[in-house]
């Protein structure tokens, strides 16, 4: 008999995305949701305490007592069933994080309860991108790429126009794409290559150094720039220094003030919690709402086909257009 | 005790405690003003062995230590003195040219058996001409005026070189054994070590295209019109018959009427674009380059290919055995015989297959990249886009595709050039790219 924290918990076993703030440790967010859920969860109505049938001896009413003491069958809670003595249903729960987010970059963060981490495992395994917006300054070189480190140089930046930060990211756009070519497997020479040259479907299987498959700019007011960035592998730490090797092509420094992840696989933004709402309750629609989205996926793909919907999104985009 | 300094006088501050200093003083570097202007730059890369990458270090290394390379796999510099105009891969060398006034406007390099690099005077003495010339060296046009007239356009065919300048017209160099430098054959004629460099008469108008085939040479009228001399075997010349002509004759047949604006050969086979779009060829048809007009191996006189689905064509690329062209859309479509770019299983094809545009770079992020320009090797492409990439594919002839490897590339692969690239040339074995630096 499942009692009703059981039930409950067997309700929350699923994926969902929290927003993660910047200046906060990943470790943190997920030992808070872990708290927030092991109180609720141990907050249920436990079940009243079952009763079992014992042979106590009475006390007799009657002074003259018979020579062996008289037992009666009297109906009594089990203590060691009691909360106060077996503790708390939920000592912990495996809450398990999908790509990890370093303390200055905020955004999307997947976090798995129960089986869901096992679904975890398979988000690790297939090749599923991520999208980013990496905000940055022109005019200063820092030791960790960040505006917060200490300055090694400063430079002008009056020269950089619109223009030729395309040029550059279109340059570093090849180098990536080259980049998918050569880490993925597949025998160059075979026509099975050619096939998914043509769909975009090579790419790294498993660990490879971080590739961009997509960068552009959506925001330029020197010395502010804003880039999206779709990629795979990554790091952001590799992506701050991104940000400062493209002030270095452009003949002068660049920093980075910030990183926020706005899709993971297929968790966007729209569907993270924020802080206000870590709790059991919206933790659990969340979950639902992801439950039902894969029924309505699974007769179309399996998490071994997300990588064709994410990384072929283009060959899709060409063919309708 | 202690008199309260420091004792771990070695620790550094934290760097919480560390200031920001943003306003405070240090240097503001300025590594580049408002105007600057891209560097033009040359790279080279393929076969390194007759010279034709200008670079001696690679056939004669500096120091005894050093090996020479034979193969330069990837893109290298080539320093020149110049900024580089027009380039053109020969059989074996090179030629590189610049359009300005001054008096060296010409620079050679490679194969120099048969003077296709003009005369190159040795050290050791003054009637001798280097077979192979490992250098960028001038190449002396008999100008009437030097320092007035500019290079155009260079072209080079397997032993013969033709250069067009603005006001002097065409001039040519090399072997004639064929009649293919527009000038009189001579019997028994030596061309290594000759001085000849013929300006070629007989146009009816100013020249503003010239086109090097293996053996036979095209040029192209501003009114429109296509002239050719050389060899006819093949009938690669267009005249109507499959003998040799020494000077520049009108070519003929479905060209006759029609405004020509781009001419291209490098093998046996010819092609022409119209100004409308339309797309005209003779000459070799013996890997189905022509197979959509004739079943016959050649074509002596120019014939209209109807292709269809190609869109009005913008620029066509004839290599050996295959074909390419480009529509005002920026689609390339290929067909002949040979590596095509769409996979080992296509080794033929004599009905026009378009490459798909996300081998080119075309993506969700960049929907509209286009390629600008074709060109075509004796047995390779090379494509460049609008936003400065080459892409190369089809046979690895010693390392011409400067992919970093000597495998035989099925489908358009991306060189790493170290800027954007704004023209090539393909040879035989070896490739010139010009390009500018990003900034």
């Amino acid at each position: 008999m499942a009692t009703p924290a059981v039930r409950m918990f067997r309700r929350l076993e699923g994926l969902f995305c929290v927003y993660k703030p910047s200046g906060v440790h990943w470790k943190l967010v997920r030992d808070s949701i872990e708290t927030n859920l092991l109180k609720v969860l141990n907050a249920t109505p436990s079940q009243p305490l079952p009763q079992e049938v014992r042979f106590l001896a009475q006390p007799s009413t009657e002074t003259e007592a018979p020579k062996g003491l008289t037992l009666s069958a009297t109906s009594v809670p089990v203590l060691s069933k009691h909360p106060l003595v077996s503790g708390p249903e939920f000592q912990n729960i495996q809450v398990g994080v999908g790509h990890r987010l370093d303390a200055f970059s905020s955004g999307v963060l997947v976090l798995g309860v129960g089986n869901g981490n096992k679904t975890l495992n398979d988000l690790y395994r297939t090749r599923v991108t991520r999208d980013y917006t990496l905000e940055g300054e022109f005019g200063t070189a820092t030791d960790d790429f960040t505006h917060t480190g200490g300055v090694v140089e400063r430079s002008t930046y009056e020269h950089i126009t619109q223009d030729k930060l395309e040029r550059v990211l279109a340059m570093l756009e090849g180098a990536n794409q080259k980049a998918l070519l050569m880490y993925s497997n597949v025998d160059m020479r075979s026509q099975e290559a050619y096939e998914m040259a043509v769909q975009g479907l090579l790419g790294p299987e498993g660990k490879s150094a971080p590739i961009l498959t997509g960068l552009r700019c959506i925001h330029f007011q020197p010395p502010n720039f804003i880039l999206e960035v779709q990629c795979l592998n990554e790091t952001q730490k590799y992506l701050r220094k991104v940000v400062h090797e493209i002030g270095l092509e452009l003949r002068s420094t660049a920093v980075c003030k910030g990183i926020r992840r706005t899709r993971d696989g297929l968790f966007t933004l729209q569907d993270a919690l924020t802080r206000h709402h870590w709790t059991a309750a919206d933790i659990t629609q969340a979950i639902r709402q992801y439950h039902s989205s894969k029924k309505h996926r699974k007769h179309s793909l399996s998490w071994d086909n997300l990588n064709y919907i994410l990384l072929s999104t283009d060959s899709a985009l060409i063919q309708s257009s | 005790m202690g008199s309260g300094h420091c004792i771990c006088s070695y620790a550094t501050l934290s760097k919480a405690s560390r200031p920001q200093e943003k306003s405070s003083a240090g240097p503001v570097f300025q590594y580049v003003g408002q105007n600057k202007k891209p560097t033009p730059k040359v790279f080279v890369w393929g076969f390194s062995f007759t010279g034709a990458l200008g670079i001696p270090s690679f056939v004669v290394p500096d120091s005894g230590r050093k090996k020479p390379r034979k193969y330069q796999l990837t893109p290298y510099r080539l320093e020149t003195a110049e900024q580089i105009s027009s380039a053109a891969c020969g059989y074996g060398f090179s030629l590189i040219a610049s359009s300005t006034k001054d008096a060296s406007k010409l620079w050679g390099m490679g194969l120099n058996k048969d003077s296709q690099l003009g005369f190159q005077r040795t050290q050791h003495s003054r009637h001798q001409s280097y077979d192979y010339v490992l250098e960028p060296s001038p190449v002396a046009l008999p100008l009437v005026n030097p320092l007035q007239t500019r290079v155009l356009q260079v072209a080079c065919g397997r032993a013969h070189s033709l250069v067009l300048t603005d006001r002097e017209g065409v001039f040519s160099m090399g072997n004639n054994s064929y009649g293919q430098c527009g000038r009189r054959i001579v019997e028994d004629e030596v061309y290594s070590g000759s001085h000849i460099i013929h300006n070629i008469e007989g146009f009816a108008g100013r020249v503003v295209q010239v086109a090097c085939g293996q053996d036979h040479s095209l040029f192209l009228t501003e009114t429109g019109k296509v002239l050719a001399c050389g060899w006819g075997a093949d009938g690669q010349t267009g005249l109507g018959h499959h003998n040799i002509s020494s000077s520049p004759v009108e070519v003929g047949g479905d060209l006759s009427g029609v405004e020509v604006q781009q001419i291209s050969t490098y093998g046996d086979c010819s092609l022409a674009v119209s100004r409308d779009g339309q797309l005209f060829g003779w000459g070799n048809s013996e890997y189905r380059q022509l197979a959509s007009v004739t079943e016959a191996t050649q074509i002596n006189s120019p014939r209209h290919l109807p292709l269809k689905g190609c869109g009005k064509v913008v620029q066509a690329a004839c290599g050996g055995t295959q074909v390419a062209v480009l529509n005002d859309k920026g689609e390339v479509f290929v067909w002949g015989y040979g590596i095509l770019g769409k996979g080992p299983n296509l080794s033929e094809s004599s009905t026009p297959e378009v490459i798909p545009s996300t081998l080119f770079g075309r993506s969700q992020f960049n929907p509209s990249v286009a390629v600008t320009r074709i060109r075509c090797g004796l047995s390779h492409f090379a494509a460049v886009t609008d936003r400065g990439e080459l892409f190369v594919w089809g046979k690895n002839v010693r390392g011409c595709l400067g992919i970093g490897k000597r495998d035989d590339q099925y489908f358009p692969w991306r060189v790493t050039v170290p800027g954007q690239v704004v023209d090539v040339a393909c040879g035989v074995d070896h490739m010139v790219a010009m390009a500018k630096s990003l900034l």
